[in-house]
């Protein structure tokens, strides 16, 4: 009898009937036998090595893992004309089998690679994007593109199709559930995957072909690596520079300090006092992340600690939302009539005040699918030329020809600074230079995290 | 269950204990409640500052949080605006782009002729921009489904499954397995049955454990143990992944209680043939004690779970009871199987007569004899036949069978002579000193005592007490004659003696000499 491989619930379940075959099935990369359902197991991920190893070992195997909904071959077929540099990527990409990273800076037309590699393959493929907006976009692009219909995991619909799009948090819950429905995955913004849940997706998902694609793809806390052992190494790599001028508009950087009010000072530096002293009392630095962690956890049982965290929060509320950063708003947006404008803030509250003060269209994570989707459009056709958000489109998220971007309250991360960066970066009609202003509050915690950016 | 960061768990001794609540917190869960049900009417910015106010007053805020958020799934939101927020913004943002708004000014002028253009004053603008927003929606209802007592037990389950969350293993022991296996399935996840030093239990692990410890199946855990709390009696452990740091959880019956409130005391019977089998067997007064929900039996990778157990109760030994009741190809299969390869213990299968195997589906191996009862003692176990219901009497006759073999095995163990030293001795006590059953000691010779019913007297223990009985006493006198000598049957002593009692009325008697 054949060794029978199955997909079970995010895993390969190998069954040897009644042979006993345990030497061979052990020696299999990544099979374990499983006392607690009999038979053995492997991680789905590992599922093309096994279905290689089996064959080379030339044990007779039943392959059964996408039988039920896998389903025949999709007739695909795309209109874009790649770039030289995408059709390198891809071949890059096909070279490796069909498995490996693509490392390309935003705005340089990753989803259409992604395209051109799902009309390659031909067969059930499931896209996993990080946001709501991504999944709009993804779905929009990809049905305009091959006309079917197209699956969709999030934003409050589970629409199972042999296409489909999926926000990394539908995918985690659902892996084991779908993942003998599709033979292809795409993780775009692939540096998600490193989190330590979003794993699971890559493990669960016996998919044989991967793609990730990510601007910036090295993490510091080394979790590329994990990508790398999950979607396959980086195949192909293009720096901004390489880009800039050529197929991206190039841009500037102005910076605006601005001071805080009599008021907001004294209030921040009482703040800011009540948190150094507790920090003096109790002997605590805070050196590191790990430092404030330390912290966090103290408060839960120590009011005193829970005082010190909560006046910290004050402090940064005060420095985040100075009325002078809403004074530099309005120059800025007096400057820049008729131009395209999207202004940025880690800071929902301040989203919301900004919306109010200057109506401004907003975006944040309590925006509704409808309207978040209505505010986009309306964004690319014009009938809108500037919007306040707060994060949600930092990534991928395809807003044509904005060409002013005003980052207020950066949070220092060097991945949301590069990508906010790349939000503008789109090549320009008039090949005129997109602006980048960031606002700061001078002389404030924030500024040291301005220039440790530099 | 609650939001992770609203955990509350102490680390002492290297483990990982939910802080759970008692009645000291009885007053600060009844605010809790009087705090969203003095809010109704107003917005919720409101609500949030009061409760933010009674986090500051006790010391505990992820407590007050806690109940909050185990409060709030109870409130009922709404937004009231003069127009719909979506419109007044969306016109709002039209007319602002039109004006191109920057100075306080061209703000104005846009508010004008967006309240302009939907016929309402510019305040009614004000009001509906952003009324849909959280903070800004009123609490418009708020009935609490549980007293301040209930939310106190409502949060401890909550808090111990929230302590679930980043488990990787549950170990558990049940009353009640039968529910525990059945709600394991249901969660998609997977067992295994083993033998620790507290007994059977039963681990626990999701699909992918096998592959390396993972966190991935924590919120199916803590579904699991609303079903582990509805047992009667339970434990449960659990290896906690406390960010990289291996912890172990330890819960028992009484730390929670499962969500319907009252655990579910009586097992329930998957047939009507079994329950009335147990009421007729727990009439008659045999040496065995009856289990209804004995612990399950491992069948290779699964568990069988038998409808019954007998403990005898002068051993340690136990035989286990299933009634086969169903009649479906599948199920008689399934049972078959289960039966060639269950764990070596001693087992009776009631077999309903009319049980037949179905040829086309059964592998040649089920079928030799093409007869249920056939094949189940083909699989080495006891088997009694039925048909409507269970004979108690044959299954007692089964039960006879082991008990003989144990008296025989007792007797060995008794010498054939038994020479007590007490004067008068029950025969019980007797078997208790040997510790066997008295069965095991009653074929024996006692060459200086007498058998009088179930007692040994000495002989001139015997004569001691017919001196002093004379007919005519009364059968209280004669009464307290026999007990001196610590005799308690009384007619069974003077039917050796050669007396009866000639009975008057209903309370007393005369003793007389019985005629020869």
């Amino acid at each position: 009898m054949a060794i029978e491989l199955r997909y079970r619930d995010g895993t390969i379940h190998l069954a040897d009937g009644e042979d006993d075959r345990s030497s061979d099935l052990e020696s299999l990369p990544g099979v374990e036998p499983d006392p607690r359902s009999g038979g053995y197991r492997a991680p789905a991920y590992r599922y093309a090595d096994l279905r290689d190893a089996i064959e080379k070992g030339g044990l007779p195997y039943e392959e059964r893992v996408f039988d039920a909904r896998g389903g025949d071959s999709l007739d695909l077929a795309t209109d874009y004309r790649l770039r030289e540099y995408q059709t390198d990527a891809l071949d890059a990409w096909e070279d490796a089998g069909r498995r490996g990273v693509i490392e390309l800076p935003t705005g340089s037309g990753k989803t259409v690679i992604a395209i051109a590699a799902i009309a390659a393959v031909g067969r059930p493929t499931l896209v996993v994007v990080p946001t709501i907006d991504l999944l709009n976009q993804w779905e929009r692009e990809l049905e305009r593109e091959f006309s079917v219909p197209i699956g969709r995991f999030g934003g409050g619909e589970q629409r199972r199709e042999p296409i489909t799009v999926s926000t990394y948090d539908s995918a985690y819950l659902r892996a084991d559930d779908v993942g003998d429905a599709f033979e292809f995955v795409v993780f775009d913004e692939v540096h998600h995957l490193g989190g330590e849940g979003y794993r699971d997706i890559a493990r669960l998902l016996p998919a044989p072909y991967r793609l990730g694609l990510t601007a910036t793809f090295e993490r510091p806390d080394g979790a590329h690596e994990v990508i790398a052992d999950l979607v396959g190494d980086r195949v192909y790599r293009l720096d901004i520079d390489d880009l800039a001028g050529d197929h991206l508009a190039a841009y500037d950087i102005k910076r605006i300090e601005v001071e805080l009010t009599p008021e907001e000072r004294q209030e921040y530096e009482t703040a800011q006092e009540t948190f150094v002293d507790y920090l003096k009392s109790t002997n605590l630095q805070l050196r590191s992340g790990s430092d404030y962690q330390k912290l966090v956890l103290r408060s839960g049982n120590d009011p005193r600690a829970r005082e010190a965290l909560l006046a910290k929060q004050r402090a940064r509320n005060v420095m985040m939302n100075a009325d002078a950063k809403v004074d530099a708003l309005e120059r800025v947006l007096d400057r820049h009539r008729g131009d395209r404008i999207i202004v940025f803030t880690a800071h929902t509250e301040l989203v919301y005040r900004l919306s109010r003060r200057f109506l401004l269209p907003a975006i944040t994570s309590e925006t509704g699918a409808t309207e978040r989707r209505q505010i986009l459009e309306r964004f690319r056709d014009g009938d809108y030329s500037r919007v306040v958000t707060a994060n949600v489109l930092d990534e991928g998220v395809d807003v044509p020809d904005a060409n002013v971007a005003v980052v207020l309250s950066g949070s220092g991360s060097e991945r949301e600074f590069t990508q906010r960066l790349g939000r503008i970066l789109r090549p320009k009609d008039d090949g005129g230079r997109a602006l980048l202003y960031e606002v700061v509050s001078d002389e404030t915690a924030e500024e040291r995290v301005a220039s440790r950016r530099r | 269950m609650l939001r992770k960061e609203l955990l509350r768990v102490s680390r002492a001794g290297g483990g990982y204990h939910p802080q759970f609540v008692g009645r000291e917190e009885r007053p600060l869960a009844a605010r809790a409640i009087g705090t969203y049900q003095g809010h109704v009417g107003e917005r919720r910015e409101r609500l949030d500052a009061a409760i933010e106010e009674l986090e500051r007053e006790s010391d505990d805020f992820k407590l007050v949080r806690g109940f909050a958020s185990l409060l709030d799934r109870e409130a009922v939101f709404e937004t009231r605006a003069p127009i719909p927020p979506e419109r007044a913004r969306r016109v709002a943002f039209e007319r602002a782009e039109a004006v191109g708004v920057a100075t306080e000014q061209e703000r104005s002028r846009a508010r004008s002729d967006a309240a302009e253009r939907l016929g309402v004053d510019p305040d009614d603008i004000e009001q509906s921009l952003y009324a849909d927003r959280e903070p800004n929606q009123y609490l418009a209802s708020f009935e609490s489904p549980w007293s301040p007592d209930e939310l106190l037990d409502r949060y401890n389950l909550s808090l111990a499954q929230t302590a679930l969350f980043d488990a990787t293993e549950v170990r558990i022991e049940s009353s009640d397995p039968r529910r525990l296996v059945s709600a394991v399935k249901r969660l998609g996840l997977l067992y295994e049955l083993r033998n620790t030093e507290v007994g059977r239990t039963l681990f626990v692990t999701g699909p992918d454990a096998l592959f390396g410890r993972t966190r991935r199946y924590g919120t199916a855990f803590a579904r699991l143990l609303a079903s582990v709390a509805s047992a009667e009696e339970w434990s449960l452990r659990a290896t906690i992944d406390d960010r990289g740091t291996e912890r172990e959880l330890k819960l028992e019956t009484g730390d929670v209680v499962p969500p319907t409130g009252e655990p579910i005391a009586e097992p329930t019977y998957d047939s009507g043939v079994e329950a009335d089998f147990a009421a007729r067997f727990e009439a008659l007064d045999r040496p065995w004690q009856l289990r209804r929900e004995p612990e399950p039996l491992s069948v290779n990778t699964s568990v069988m779970i038998p409808d019954f157990a007998f403990d005898y109760e002068h051993a340690d030994f136990r035989v286990f009871f299933e009634v086969m009741g169903f009649w479906t190809p599948s199920y008689v299969e399934k049972k078959l199987d289960q039966l060639a390869n269950v764990e070596d213990v001693q087992l009776l299968v009631a077999v309903d007569e009319t049980l037949g195997l179905d040829p086309e589906s059964s592998t040649e191996r089920r079928t030799e004899t093409g007869e249920a009862a056939a094949e189940v003692k083909a699989r080495d176990h006891r088997v009694v036949t039925y048909s409507g219901s269970v004979r108690v009497k044959d299954v007692v006759d089964v039960l006879r069978e082991y008990e003989s073999g144990f008296i025989e095995r007792e007797a060995e163990r008794v010498p054939e002579e038994v020479v007590p030293d007490a004067d008068v001795i029950s025969l019980v006590e007797v078997a208790a000193e040997f510790g066997v059953s008295v069965a095991a000691v009653e074929e024996k010779a006692f060459p200086e005592h007498r058998v009088v019913g179930r007692t040994l007297v000495r002989p001139a223990v015997l004569s001691e007490i017919d001196e002093n009985l004379e007919p005519g006493q009364s059968l209280a006198d004669v009464e307290s004659i026999l007990e001196s000598r610590g005799l308690s049957d009384a007619s069974a002593v003077l039917s050796t003696l050669g007396y009866r009692i000639e009975w008057e009325g209903l309370g007393g008697g005369r003793l007389r000499r019985r005629k020869k």
